[in-house]
């Protein structure tokens, strides 16, 4: 099912500390690597990241073809994001014609609750991603997790968008690769996460190529 | 890789077989480096982006017989790696930027005496900053210190470098430094795996005064010498070993000196542009001493030299000193010049940008993209839900007041930990954080200077064992009136949950001895001590107030644990829900408390995000109208 990739490809991962971006970027660079591609990722980890803005940068390519653990603006191909605002704090990254997945959560940060800074609503968020990309699949991740295990797997449901769009893996290395990263019931229900993500990119004809 | 304990052999990145392809981040490539090393010793004090490396150790290397423990600081660590190598262990000790100063004392004379074994020593830099308090370039450390130090450029380099690290520091009885940055030790790759060595433990130790024994003047002249010799051997004997740690790819007469994770960002530069000839790129491995002859030979012809370097211009300066004392003068361009920054980390696109200034090819269209974006609130990173220093700083400012002064005349000393968010807004809380253990002394260094006012220090548990008991030691003994808060959660919580001296078992399930915090403040004669549970918000401001007004040494343990670590070992058992109906939007638990699990919703009433709350309570405390419940799991 893995369709390779000739070139650099370059995901840009926008999430907020806690929701999993980091487990997802190290889960498809598992997954790359057992598929014999070369990875970079770069992430900023270890201050306590909690509810703080979280960019990863994952990078895929050929062997000896992915050197930079970041990239700059305009470079990202993909960027798959975990929640709204930070989407849009991330847009700069994406290059002309670069795709948007997102998960339709939005949380506020601190600053915007007590009032110090302004919230912009929903549809405004989403507005600045459909500017950008009027494809932009806008995808109901925390409910999906939710209902076939829990909603912190959201990023699991993303990972099976984003797979089944690019197909660049296969499913048995992502199956792996999240195997490998979280052992036990945690593992288990990632996957089934994973998998309703490929479901709802199928029923909802997000598909390309 | 958090949590895997029991992965197959043929995934464990410290037990896979030779020749095995993984992805590895930087820090666990350098911990299989380790042990394909024969590393016995691993030490260090946690520290971003340094502290995975004993993480991975601890995790994955159980029944590997090697020594994998946590130190109390940076200069004890040192001193333990020191102590093995002395007696032929092969030893590793880490630490991130800062760690380094802590440690600099005993490190400046390690470079005299040498050792028998084999030192290595992880110092791990951050350009961005991006979790340190300072951008510090160790590399001039090194040249301080006098100690060989080399430098990987991906997470490949960074585990074959561990070993070359070993050789040389076993050929020529010195420390050697292994110098990284956050891009490599952060950065996931994937790495092919060596073949795994034997341990090396002790072997013996001759008295040998002139060499171990520092108070001799005469001897340290010798050693001085004989330092200054080794140094000069190091170049020659990785040519001799054949270990290519310094490379020249390309060839042209524009010659680009560059290092670390930089000379990726220069090779994917040369590519956005198009330039396939005329550029020759000189990559160092050996930071120090530099590589003369690699250096000379390697810019033999040049018409300009660029050199691409993060933080200070050390290469830039090495390079035209070369090119001095070899009577050259051509144009170095790098940082003295401006064509990059001195601060801050760099990346592709400000590489391409500065060599198509330098080599004259415009920069391609596509990497001009700029996009507006509406305004957005900043996201910094707050305490998280469940934090007890969020219910400690509550009860402190309101022990300030209770005690009748105004918040803005009695500082909070802050200290390096988790608790240092509380600066952040609605708590406003800390006013400095400085060094390791300085909320102590800076605290009582300005009673000293007049300050006639209560002061108060806030240390974390950890940083209190790191660097506090000699500061609090201080204002106990010169009778300084002050108030000192050891916010007590058990564990070094910023760096990833490591162990702390109070801990009875470490994390490679060795049995260790506790040592109370408590037992540690009295023994210091303090005048005053409470342990509280900081939850208990009004009992820990009654005390606060109270210690406030009382003169002395006073001392609180706010004790509770991590909230993440308390969910991780326990689950959540209870959330708390506002009820709609009830809640008057008065925004009273969210301004109190700046809890990220809660948010306004769409009608203007206060809301919790359940899956993120971790039951802690304290909105309730904060709500005037009851509206917020707790709701047990069943």
């Amino acid at each position: 099912m893995s369709r390779g990739i000739k070139e650099v490809f370059n995901i840009l991962i926008a999430s907020v500390g806690g929701q999993g971006g980091l487990t997802l970027s190290r889960t498809i660079a598992i997954a790359a690597v057992s598929e014999g591609l070369s990875v970079r990722t770069g992430e900023t980890l270890g201050m306590s990241q909690r509810f703080g803005s979280v960019t990863s940068f994952v990078r895929m390519g050929p062997q000896n073809a992915v050197m930079s653990p970041t990239f700059s603006e305009g470079m990202a191909h993909v960027m798959v994001g975990l929640e709204l605002t930070e989407s849009v704090r991330n847009l700069r990254y994406l290059s002309e014609g670069g795709k948007i997945l997102v998960a339709d959560t939005v949380k506020p940060p601190i600053t915007a609750s007590i009032g110090t800074a302004r919230m912009p609503s929903k549809d405004e968020l989403v507005g600045a991603l459909t500017s950008v990309d009027p494809e932009a699949v806008i995808v109901p991740a925390r409910k999906i997790a939710y209902d076939v295990s829990n909603p912190r797997a959201a990023n699991m449901v993303m990972l099976g968008v984003f797979n089944r769009i690019f197909g660049i893996l296969s499913d048995d290395a992502v199956i792996n690769a999240i195997l490998t990263l979280l052992p036990g019931r945690r593992g288990e229900t990632s996957v089934a996460a994973y998998k309703a993500g490929i479901k709802w990119a199928e029923e909802n004809k997000v598909v390309q190529g | 890789m958090a949590g895997v304990r029991d992965l197959p052999e043929r995934i464990n990145p410290l037990k896979a077989p030779a020749g095995t392809r993984l992805a590895l981040m930087g820090n666990e490539a350098i911990a299989r480096g380790a042990v394909e090393s024969g590393i016995y010793v691993v030490t260090g004090y946690p520290g971003t982006p340094s502290s995975e490396v004993i993480m991975t150790l601890q995790r994955f290397g159980k029944d590997l017989d090697m020594y994998v423990e946590w130190a109390v600081n940076e200069k004890v660590a040192f001193e333990l790696a020191l102590g093995a190598s002395i007696g032929g262990a092969r030893s590793l000790a880490t630490m991130k930027a800062p760690g380094v100063n802590i440690a600099s004392d005993p490190i400046l004379s390690a470079a005299y005496c040498g050792v028998n074994g084999a030192l290595v020593m992880l110092v791990a830099d951050d350009p961005g900053p991006i979790t340190t308090q300072t951008e510090q370039d160790d590399r001039w450390f090194s040249k301080l210190a006098k100690l060989p130090t080399i430098t990987p450029s991906n997470p490949q380099e960074a585990k074959d470098y561990v070993k070359v690290a070993v050789m040389l520091s076993e050929r020529l009885q010195l420390p050697v430094i292994l110098r990284t940055t956050t891009r490599v030790n952060h950065t996931v790759g994937d790495v092919v795996l060596g073949a795994t060595e034997q341990p090396r433990k002790f072997k013996g130790f001759k008295r040998d005064p002139p060499r171990f024994v520092r108070a001799g003047m005469r001897w340290n002249l010798e050693r001085h010498k004989w330092l200054n010799k080794q140094l000069e051997k190091v170049e020659g004997i990785l040519n001799e070993l054949g270990i290519s740690i310094n490379e020249v790819h390309g060839d042209g007469d524009v010659c680009v000196v560059t290092e670390g994770v930089t000379y990726n960002y220069v090779t994917e530069a040369l590519n956005l542009l198009g330039v396939k000839e005329g550029v020759r790129v000189l990559k160092v491995g050996q930071l120090y001493p530099p590589p003369k002859e690699f250096l000379k030979k390697g810019l033999r012809g040049c018409g300009k030299v660029v050199v691409v370097e993060e933080l200070d211009p050390y290469l830039e300066e090495t390079v035209k000193t070369l090119l001095y004392d070899e009577g050259i003068s051509i144009d170095i361009h790098g940082k003295h010049d401006s064509l990059l920054p001195m601060e801050g980390e760099l990346n592709v696109l400000m590489v391409a940008k500065a060599l198509s200034r330098v080599i004259g090819v415009p920069l391609p269209r596509t990497l001009q993209v700029s996009r507006e974006t509406p305004a957005l609130p900043p996201r910094p990173p707050p305490l998280c839900p469940g934090c007890p220093h969020r219910a400690s700083y509550i009860a402190i400012l309101k022990g300030i007041s209770k005690a009748g002064f105004r918040r803005d005349e009695v500082p909070i000393f802050g200290d390096i930990g988790c608790y240092a968010l509380s600066v952040e807004p609605p708590l406003n809380a800390i006013w400095t954080e400085h060094s390791m253990g300085a909320s102590i002394s800076m605290a009582a260094g300005m009673k000293l200077g007049g300050n006639d006012k209560p002061v108060i220090a806030t240390i974390g548990d950890s940083t209190f064992f790191h660097s506090g008991i000699p500061a609090l030691l201080e204002a106990v003994h010169k009778r300084i009136n002050m108030l000192v808060i050891i916010l007590d959660n058990t564990v070094v919580a910023m760096t990833g949950h490591q162990s702390t001296p109070s801990w009875s078992v470490t994390e490679t399930g060795r049995k260790a001895k506790p040592v109370l915090l408590e037992d540690v403040v009295k023994a210091l004669g303090v005048d005053n001590l409470a342990v509280i549970d900081p939850f208990d918000v009004d009992d820990m401001a009654n005390v606060v107030a109270q210690y406030l007004r009382k003169p002395g040494v006073n001392v609180i343990i706010a004790r509770a644990p991590c909230a993440l670590m308390k969910v991780r070992a326990e689950g959540v058992k209870a959330v708390y829900r506002v009820d709609p109906e009830a809640c008057i939007g008065c925004m009273a638990c969210i301004r109190g408390t700046g809890c990220p699990a809660m948010y306004v919703d769409e009608n203007g009433k206060a809301a919790i995000i359940e899956e993120d709350c971790t039951g802690c309570g304290l909105c309730a405390y904060f709500c005037p109208r009851d509206a917020i419940k707790e709701v047990r799991h069943e």
